[in-house]
């Protein structure tokens, strides 16, 4: 195509054969059975959550759900002498309904009883700006904006007669990555109580639900300042099962 | 027994991972002119295979992309105009829906470091989400095409060759279109060969004298050898009221950005009419003369416009003359970016 002489290539990368057999191998050798199941519990103050079931806010909001999706990601454990030990790819995308996935399993993880567990409520920086990620990251998911690059970090949808939109809707579509937007905020827990490998962590919605007011804040769709608001009450929602 | 087990099953493993190496895709090449930046893109995650790249040109014209599958993303990137909307001012979707701005040109993408008149899209591995689910654009989803290719048998094989896994996902979608847009590199044109003093490239006086004007008075926001910026700039258009377009500052949310567009390249321009973000000059003309005697001051208008640039007729005949040396013939006619005919081969 180009006929002179001064070409520059980017060939393709060739597959690094060793690194499969070693990659295979260690799967298969070194399987390792230290993990730790996170299960998500849902619930509105003492009542389990479910879809479209009726509750009552402090605020007296009655509300309903219909949906609620959001990204917990790089997790880490930092431990009682104060090491941080990073668990690689282990970003998850959580749904309260319909049958969609509220545990996470993180696998080759060693933890002891009073380590904390580190995570991120939405996706960072790094992963917003990476172009296509594949596996819960993968924009097929339903949990990115096309219009303006970026992950949407939190997802809780439903209505409330307290809100005068169409059909009484409330949309909340939390994200944005860049400030003084950003609204991925970092939460930890203790591991107390992890019996059998299995970590319970509450999610209680009343939490924010007691703290907006919802005829006033009810569609966020975009990054900014309203989205920071409520970024900044969500890891007020996850709490140790005690 | 179980430690046979895993070392019977350690070198099947060997001989399947010796199998994929065995099979190997055709690679293709990224290139382009040595004395040029690098790309900004980084390639890491394509395969910067022939399968991909023909996958990618499949999903490029398919139809199968839009709600109701009638439109493509070469509908509105049509090659023989620089992968742009030629004859209509603002770009328009599914059941004739009219969006906001001029389908923008696909040309040495790799070069971008955001996408979109606004700079909305930061990855070009992302960028054609916004088309896919733009209600005025294609109207679908990425879930929703997802769905269809997986159960299209076109698609599976396609899969299958480019990444062999028949299994269809968001990403590979998005990786396999990437492949195909960022091959879209043209530096064949006259005055390419110009800078290189290769055959076919020697200038008259005009295009000389075109050359100079074009150094002295637009080469500041629209630099030699890609003739774009990655910057935003307001360059003196008045708000067509019935768009209201802010452009980056919708993106940004500083009042600083108002009114600021991409710089878009100039290559190929003779080709990419309508000019401007929403279009609204049909003729090279129309924009020489906008900069020589329409800028309106405001307080975002670009450094660069600040002072008025004057330009004679003769100038201005010269300028238009040199920007046709930006036509590159063989990137638009290049038969491995039009509608694929044929099974793919080469």
């Amino acid at each position: 195509m180009l006929k002179s002489k001064t070409i520059t290539t980017i060939r393709s990368k060739k597959i690094k054969l060793v690194t499969l057999v070693v990659l295979f191998a260690n799967s298969i050798l070194f399987a390792q059975e230290n993990y730790l199941k996170i299960e998500i519990n849902p619930f509105f103050k003492t009542k389990v959550l479910e879809k479209n079931s009726w509750y009552v806010s402090k605020n007296n909001d009655s509300l309903q759900f219909t949906k609620i999706k959001f990204y917990l990601t790089d997790f880490k454990i930092l431990t009682k002498e104060g090491k941080i030990k990073q668990l690689p790819n282990s970003d998850f995308l959580v749904g309260i309904f319909n049958g969609e996935s509220k545990s996470i399993l993180l696998e080759n993880v060693s933890y002891k009883t009073g380590d904390q567990l580190l995570f991120n409520i939405g996706v960072n920086e790094k992963m917003n700006t990476s172009g296509a990620l594949s596996g819960a990251l993968d924009p097929a998911n339903g949990m990115y904006w096309s219009w303006q690059s970026g992950y949407i970090n939190f997802k809780i949808e439903g209505k409330s007669p307290s809100c005068s939109t169409r059909k009484n809707k409330f949309q909340f579509h939390i994200g944005g990555y860049k400030k003084p937007f950003a609204a991925t905020r970092s939460k930890s827990v203790t591991i107390a109580n992890a019996i059998n490998n299995v970590l319970i962590i509450d999610f209680d919605i009343a939490t924010l639900f007691d703290s907006i007011d919802i005829s006033n804040l009810n569609q966020v769709m975009i990054p900014g300042k309203e989205a920071v608001e409520i970024a900044d009450i969500l890891p007020d929602l996850f709490s140790l099962n005690e | 027994m179980n430690k046979l087990i895993k070392n019977i099953s350690f070198i099947i493993g060997i001989f399947i991972c010796l199998g994929f190496v065995l099979v190997k895709n055709e690679e293709v090449f990224f290139e382009y002119p040595e004395y040029w930046p690098k790309p900004v893109y980084n390639f890491s995650k394509l395969s910067m295979t022939e399968e991909e790249f023909q996958l990618g040109r499949h999903l490029f014209y398919d139809p199968l992309l839009s709600r109701d599958e009638t439109i493509s993303c070469a509908s509105c990137h049509l090659q023989a105009t620089g992968f742009t909307h030629v004859d209509h001012d603002l770009s328009h979707g599914i059941e004739g829906r009219i969006g906001t701005r001029n389908s923008i040109s696909i040309m040495n993408l790799a070069w971008n470091t955001s996408f979109m008149w606004d700079g909305g899209v930061n990855h070009i591995e992302v960028q054609s989400l916004a088309p896919i689910s733009s209600e005025n654009e294609m109207d679908s989803s990425l879930a929703t095409i997802v769905e269809k290719l997986n159960k299209s048998e076109k698609y599976n094989s396609l899969f299958e060759n480019a990444y062999r896994d028949s299994i269809v996902t968001g990403q590979k979608i998005l990786l396999a279109l990437t492949q195909f847009v960022v091959m879209l590199n043209t530096y064949n044109s006259k005055y390419d060969k110009y800078i290189r003093s290769e055959i076919g490239g020697e200038f008259t006086e005009q295009e000389n004298s075109g050359l100079n004007v074009f150094r002295n008075n637009c080469a500041s926001c629209h630099k030699e050898p890609l003739f774009s910026s990655t910057d935003f700039k307001n360059n003196g258009l008045n708000i067509d009221s019935t768009l209201n377009d802010f452009g980056r500052m919708r993106v940004t949310k500083k009042p600083q950005d108002s009114l600021k567009f991409k710089v878009p390249t100039l290559r190929n321009i003779q080709f990419t009419q309508p000019y401007m973000h929403d279009g609204r000059f049909e003729t090279l003309q129309e924009v020489i003369n906008h900069y020589t005697s329409d800028v309106q001051h405001g307080p975002t208008l670009a450094n660069e416009l600040q002072e008025q640039i004057t330009l004679t007729h003769k100038e201005k005949v010269d300028l238009l003359v040199f920007l046709r040396t930006l036509t590159d013939q063989e990137f638009l006619y290049n038969k491995r970016f039009s509608y694929p005919r044929e099974t793919p081969t080469n």
